[in-house]
């Protein structure tokens, strides 16, 4: 019981670092990719948030990206193994053309994600480990306080400038 | 069994977090983190290996209304 929930607070940790670091990687908090992810970036910056971090935020809104790529990929594989993985990547692909992302974050997330959670099996972890972890992972981001949540993405945003 | 309701739980919390918050924008990224825990918990409770289709389909289209919902509120398509 202790054990399962300590595998997956250890998964959370390992999803939030894999998505925070594709995401990054991929210039999330540079631009919004639609209007309407500037529109979020501007409401949470006007609570006080700071813009880099909520325009990453909007665009995970608007777009499947790492985060949901690595929820899919582990739920994948847990259906299906690394094949299961690979077809979440594929239709995580699909998701941002149907989302006007021009971005590859979303389809680069999954198919990282797919090995590292696959990996993480063969050491004792569940895929369910990975995906109730990914679920906390952007709950930390997107559902507890935008305010801080935000600045903590500018500073990591600024670190990679 | 414990990742099963701890995403149940985060879905309601995000639930009642997008009731309480006020403005729209702001609202979506709450509506976000319920997606998450909704394809999460599709999946943990499907046990067939096509549920992946299903968690991809709900997760992918309900992103597809949020950018709808948000372009929407951001004035529109400027033509």
């Amino acid at each position: 019981m202790l054990g399962e929930f300590l595998h997956i607070l250890a998964a959370a940790t390992i999803s939030w670092i894999l998505f925070v670091t594709v995401d990054i990687f991929f210039r999330l908090p540079e631009a919004g990719g639609v209007s309407g992810a500037s529109a979020v970036a501007r409401d949470i910056e006007a609570g006080g948030g700071a813009l880099a971090g909520g325009t990453m935020m909007g665009n995970i809104v608007c777009s499947p990206d790492a985060s949901a790529g690595t929820l899919l990929a582990a739920c994948g594989v847990y259906a299906a193994g690394i094949p299961g993985g690979l077809a979440a990547a594929l239709m995580v692909f699909v998701g941002n053309r149907i989302c006007h992302d021009p971005g590859y974050a979303g389809t680069t997330g999954a198919v990282l994600a797919t090995f590292v959670v696959y990996a993480f099996t063969l050491v004792g972890f569940s895929a369910t480990d990975f995906i109730a972890g990914m679920v906390i992972a952007i709950l930390t981001i997107q559902g507890l306080s935008h305010t801080h949540a935000s600045r903590l993405l500018d500073r990591l945003w600024r670190a990679r400038q | 069994m414990i990742a099963l309701y701890l995403v149940a739980a985060i879905a309601v919390f995000a639930a009642i977090r997008v009731i309480i918050e006020k403005n729209t924008a702001r609202k979506l990224p709450y509506t976000n983190v319920m997606n998450f825990a909704v394809a999460g918990a599709l999946v943990l409770l499907l046990d067939h290996p096509l549920s992946i289709v299903a968690a991809a389909a709900y997760f992918v289209g309900s992103t597809l209304e949020a950018n709808a919902i948000a372009s929407t509120y951001a004035g529109g398509m400027k033509r």
